[in-house]
């Protein structure tokens, strides 16, 4: 027997970012919004301290903030004649679970989309032709950067970001990122400290012509209030971003940029332990009804609401969907549905650079986001006439941790054990620092989202299968800005030997197992046309007007930046249009 | 009268070896020259956040001297153990801070910001001045290689639920204030992270609490993340005084250094 509950105006599934942000919008916009998280509650202050917190063994190589592939996991496969197998461990990617979701583990690299990322297709179609864009599932977002700045800007003031404006209002900067889009306002905080090796990366790509910057960053470096009124602390570059939470209130995460200032609002309720298992629909199936779920004692219960807010990780948007028939599926076969269609991921590469006893990194001394970049390489900063691919990635010197069990970094040629191994590894721990080469993801027709037809989770629920291996495209883009890397990495000073790896390289499949990045992307992607997109450009789904959508699902192809970023820009988008359009008058806010 | 008594001990301790000192307060006695050296391997000691070489025999004979009043530009015109004793112990008053053990840099910076202004202090800054820069790290590593220990001074009564608040301050912050644990940067026991992050675990109440007040004005400013003002702007004075007072009872137990070479005889095979 289902508990059915007493009707609440929005439902929102997930408390990380996406969900959190739309809670507290809604609230204030006189909403009475249930959060419905599966997770445990925690905070920062009682739950992410050190030294607890800093137990590499439990957090980041046992994954205890992550979700537990016992319960849910997906399926994967590299191409639809392959039979797909369970993930039983985490590897590639690390969704997250509990309040904050994924959002308190993210290493802080707060990035915004170029002005042409957001209308990709016809941007390349217009200065190279459409042919270049042959075979690509490349599409427009439907919506601009100018529209997007605004929430753009308002979540750097969420998160206190630091960095240095490269284009403030069209004037470009000294020092910044003179490729990125117009910002309206500087940056909240200055940008973090440079290490050594960040500084001669800089020297080296500016003698080289590139334009290095520095990362921008939500590991704050002041004391600073952010829009909501929290209070956030400088960071102490202990190196336990990525993986961990902040016990120092220093890297901005949805608990304490946007819980504390909502949890005591008459207009939010949050339920912990509680997984959603399905959204229902209306009879006529226009509309959704409100969610069902499996509350902390396990009892099925019925909660209703006027709206229902998809808020869960990217990927389990999608399951949802899938499991509770919202929308259409994709079918690989036809090209039809959208429902899972544009799966897409990021292409990552790096050179290791190994300095002689001159240089010292200290690499336990870092932060999630301590990096020296550059966007020379990225998305269209540069002619793609006649190199075979479109996209791009920025290339960025990081120091983001020195980790004893992760962290071992040893030149080309070194053995994988034994004493000449450690001997590398004592050699090499304080002189090394890694350049990432961090690569946007075409979708094509072969990378989709589906239900497994074999595999069932802990709920009974089919596993949502995944299909992936890096276009062609990807590989060619990945292994060009490879080699910038490794040129920059060569021209630095005191350098003795420089590694490579290139997890797209040609002739190898995508691999599930070695950790790449949290960045899958796409399956419910934005768009202005029904066959190509699940949800209008304002985050609505098409066929069902009450239902919105959030997260870095709605990406039509993965920008070669971290998705934090440009997500919170678009879930401000999305709650704009709602608080000041749609709630007054719900309906389809574009026509199909 | 103190302060004669301590310049005649500065005058009797110039020279080598070890000499009889008349104690600047009850407890305890100048460890043994021998013991400090052995332990100027210890991490907590050595400097190695600004100078090249490790302290060695002669800073720590030069630290001695300093600590007893003698110094190249005419000395301090304070002996630091006037105040803060011979065992950098403190002389029990909670008014100035115990020094035994502490982490060396640490020391070496305070007394940096004290000459410079960044830690405005009536007294200090004056003695600080007064200090070449060498003398600064000499007796930073004198006070650094003393082991810690815990004092036997009597602590004050206390309502336990106040000390709850401050252990509870200690371990896991406070979620509604947005207070982060102390225990993320000053260790799981109190006992400091070196270079930079000073002992509180013995530390006298006194002096905690005084100081969180001066983090609090902006009188004292100097912490290089600029972190101690941020978490002291959200702590009452209550707060303060809990927390300074769970510190205070908190054990720091003497660190013995590193354990000492010992030639083992191999036993002879049965």
């Amino acid at each position: 027997m289902v508990r059915e509950l007493p009707k609440t105006d929005v439902v929102i599934v997930g408390a990380g970012w996406t969900g959190l942000a739309a809670a507290k919008e809604l609230a204030d916009a006189g909403q009475r919004c249930v959060v419905i998280e599966r997770g445990d509650w925690r905070h920062d202050a009682s739950n992410f301290g050190a030294p607890e917190e800093h137990d590499e063994l439990k957090y980041a190589r046992r994954k205890e903030h992550m979700i537990d592939t016992q319960t849910k996991t997906l399926s994967f496969r590299n191409s639809s004649d392959q039979t797909a197998l369970p993930m039983r461990r985490l590897g590639s990617f690390l969704p997250g679970k509990g309040l904050g979701g994924a959002g308190i583990h993210w290493n802080g690299q707060l990035w915004r989309p170029l002005p042409s990322d957001l209308k990709m297709r016809s941007h390349y179609a217009d200065r190279y032709g459409e042919a270049i864009l042959d075979g690509l599932n490349v599409q427009d977002w439907g919506v601009t950067y100018d529209e997007l700045e605004p929430h753009l800007d308002f979540f750097d003031r969420v998160c206190g970001t630091a960095g240095v404006a490269g284009n403030l209002n069209g004037e470009t900067k000294e020092g910044g990122n003179p490729f990125e889009g117009p910002r309206s306002a500087d940056y909240p905080n200055p940008p973090m400290k440079a290490s050594p090796p960040l500084q001669l990366f800089q020297k080296t790509a500016q003698e080289m012509g590139y334009h290095p910057f520095q990362m921008p960053s939500a590991n704050v470096t002041k004391a600073y209030e952010n829009a909501y009124g929290a209070q956030l602390h400088p960071c102490t570059y202990c190196g336990f971003c990525e993986r961990f939470g902040c016990g120092y209130y220093a890297k901005a995460d949805p608990i304490i940029c946007i819980y504390d200032v909502v949890k005591d609002h008459e207009n939010f309720e949050l339920r912990m332990n509680s997984q959603v298992l399905r959204v229902e629909k209306s009879a006529d199936g226009k509309t959704a009804t409100g969610v069902t779920y499996l509350d902390e004692r396990g009892q099925e219960v019925f909660q209703p609401a006027d709206t229902v807010c998809l808020n869960a990780y990217a990927l389990w948007n999608v399951h949802l969907m899938l499991v509770s028939g919202l929308g259409k599926p994709y079918d690989p076969e036809t090209g039809e549905g959208t429902v899972g269609r544009n799966y897409a991921y990021q292409t990552l590469a790096a050179a290791g650079v190994f300095f002689d006893k001159e240089v010292w990194s200290n690499p336990f001394m870092g932060a999630g986001a301590l990096g020296m970049t550059i966007d020379d390489f990225n998305g269209d900063n540069f002619d793609h006439t006649d190199l075979g691919f479109v996209g791009g990635g920025y290339i960025s010197a990081n120091q983001t941790n020195g980790r004893p069990i992760n962290y071992h970094p040893t030149p080309p040629d070194t053995p994988s054990w034994g004493p000449e191994w450690k001997k590398a590894v004592r050699e090499n721990y304080l002189h090394h620092v890694g350049i990432v080469c961090h690569g946007s993801s075409v979708a094509v027709p072969g990378n989709y989202l589906d239900l497994d037809p074999t595999y069932k989770d802990a709920y009974g629920q089919p596993l949502l299968r995944m299909t992936f291996d890096f276009p062609e495209n990807d590989r060619r883009m990945s292994a060009y800005v490879l080699s910038k890397a490794e040129e920059i990495a060569r021209n630095m000073d005191n350098v003795r030997a420089v590694s490579t790896v290139n997890r797209a390289a040609e002739g190898e499949s995508y691999s599930v197992v070695p950790y790449q990045t949290t960045h899958n992307t796409g399956g419910a992607v934005i768009g202005t046309d029904p066959t190509t997109s699940v949800v209008n450009r304002y985050g609505q789904m098409w066929d069902h007007h009450n239902v919105f959508v959030f997260g870095a699902c709605l990406f039509p192809q993965n920008l070669g930046y971290n998705p934090t970023g440009p997500l919170m820009g678009l879930a401000y988008w999305t709650l704009d249009h709602m608080k000041n359009d749609y709630l007054q008058n719900p309906r389809p806010l574009m026509d199909a | 009268m103190k302060l004669a008594r301590t310049t005649l001990l500065a005058i009797l301790t110039i020279g080598l070896g070890p000499v009889a000192i008349v104690q600047a307060q009850d407890s305890g006695g100048e460890p043994g020259m021998n013991e400090l050296e052995r332990r100027l391997n210890v991490d907590s000691v050595m400097f190695n956040a600004t100078i090249d070489q490790k302290p060695d025999n002669d800073l720590l004979e030069l630290g001695r001297l300093v600590a007893m009043g003698s110094a190249e530009q005419g000395g301090s015109g304070m002996a630091c153990i006037t105040c803060h004793g011979v065992d950098g112990q403190g002389d029990g008053s909670a008014a100035f801070p115990r020094l035994d053990g502490q982490a060396g840099w640490y020391l070496f910076k305070q007394l940096q910001d004290y000459a410079s202004g960044d830690r405005p202090n009536r007294v200090m800054t004056g003695i600080a001045q007064r200090l070449t820069e060498r003398e600064r790290e000499a007796v930073a590593a004198y006070y650094a290689t003393m082991p810690a220990g815990d004092l036997k001074t009597a602590h004050g009564d206390i309502d336990g639920r106040v000390l709850q608040w401050g252990g509870q301050l200690a371990a896991v912050g406070s979620a509604e204030k947005g207070i982060p644990a102390c225990v993320n940067c000053h260790g799981a026991q109190g006992t400091g992270l070196p270079p930079s992050v000073p002992y509180l675990a013995g530390q006298y109440a006194g002096y905690m609490q005084l100081q969180l007040e001066l983090w609090k004005e902006g009188t004292r400013d100097n912490d290089a993340m600029d972190v101690m003002s941020t978490i002291a702007d959200k702590m009452s004075k209550e707060d303060m005084r809990a927390v300074a007072e769970y510190y205070a009872r908190v054990s720091n137990p003497a660190d013995e250094g590193p354990e000492p070479e010992v030639d083992y005889d191999m036993p002879a095979a049965e």
